[in-house]
């Protein structure tokens, strides 16, 4: 039986959500979640990879970035920058409940991570804030402008300017199909693409085992 | 970014492969598309997201780019019109 468990943290003021799976005083794992419709389509996937590392022993933690998921807000109230706190703020909550975490960012979360107290980073399928917010505006060739998310002007300037940035203790893995360079190679589906949000055990076993290897490597 | 595709037969590969991946469909379906068979708006996979994720992979796999205003769905309305169109953008 898996510990399975929804708590709060305060980020700047504000109460926001972070889901954990595993026990409270494992060896943590915070996961930084891909952004806008991308969060939707890979939530399986991220609950398919936290489950997997729970079940060898890990802590997993997953925040609700500001204005997404259970936050009060509206998304349009949500700045760039506070995302940023967020996964800063997560970070800290989860040192004091159960020890620095390593923190694990998928596609647009790298964005977000490197100001964060951590024993080390991966990265999975990183992309620049540009790209990504030139996906959202193609999305609105097709008819649905921004996939139907309506963050405000502010929030696509601060996306738009947004790279990843260097981090100690960094490991990046990338699918195949993708040609820039990473530490590792999976096969499976780039399943931020799919507008049938589903999961794969292919990708999902790779990735937790990767990242328990990581883990372990940055245990300090 | 990989060696640029050129010639006609790795362009339709390439596409082949990027409507399987992003589209999440059989490569085996996709396989047997013909010039004439609907996409978009035929597809339920071929939603707002997944046009975005295809002209992204186009360019990353066929090493072009691709102008917003080359974008529509007559384009991308058959296989045979999105083929075209990727042949045209990487052997010119």
């Amino acid at each position: 039986m898996t510990a399975l468990a929804f708590e709060t943290f305060e980020s700047d003021g504000r109460t926001e959500w972070l889901m954990r799976i595993g026990a409270e005083d494992a060896p943590a794992i915070l996961f930084v979640p891909p952004l806008f419709e991308e969060m939707n389509r890979t939530r399986a996937l991220l609950a398919a990879v936290m489950r997997r590392l729970a079940a060898q022993g890990f802590g997993c933690w997953l925040p609700d970035l500001s204005g997404t998921g259970e936050s009060e807000r509206d998304l349009g109230q949500a700045a760039w920058d506070d995302w940023r706190h967020d996964v800063t703020a997560a970070a800290a909550y989860v040192t004091g409940k159960a020890a620095t975490p390593l923190i694990a960012s998928l596609r647009g979360g790298v964005l977000l991570d490197d100001a964060a107290g951590a024993r080390g980073w991966w990265r999975f399928a990183p992309v620049d804030g540009l790209a990504l917010q030139r996906d959202m505006v193609r999305a609105g060739l097709a008819g649905v402008e921004w996939a139907g998310y309506a963050p405000s002007d502010a929030m696509k300037a601060g996306l738009a300017g947004a790279a990843q940035k260097e981090v100690a203790k960094l490991r990046t893995v990338r699918l195949a199909t993708d040609a820039q360079p990473a530490d590792l190679k999976v096969d499976g589906p780039a399943l931020w693409r799919r507008s049938e949000p589903g999961t794969s055990d292919t990708l999902a076993d790779a990735l937790a085992a990767d990242l328990a290897e990581w883990s372990r490597a940055c245990a300090g | 970014m990989a060696a640029a595709p050129n010639d006609e037969t790795e362009i339709e590969n390439t596409l082949r492969a990027v409507l399987a991946d992003v589209l999440g469909l059989d490569p085996a379906r996709v396989a047997g598309f013909r010039e004439e068979t609907p996409l978009f708006g035929a597809l339920p996979e071929f939603d707002s997201m997944a046009v975005a994720g295809l002209l992204t992979e186009l360019e990353e796999r066929l090493g072009i780019l691709i102008e917003d205003h080359e974008v529509d769905a007559d384009m991308m309305e058959t296989f045979g019109a999105l083929l075209t169109f990727a042949r045209n953008k990487a052997l010119t």
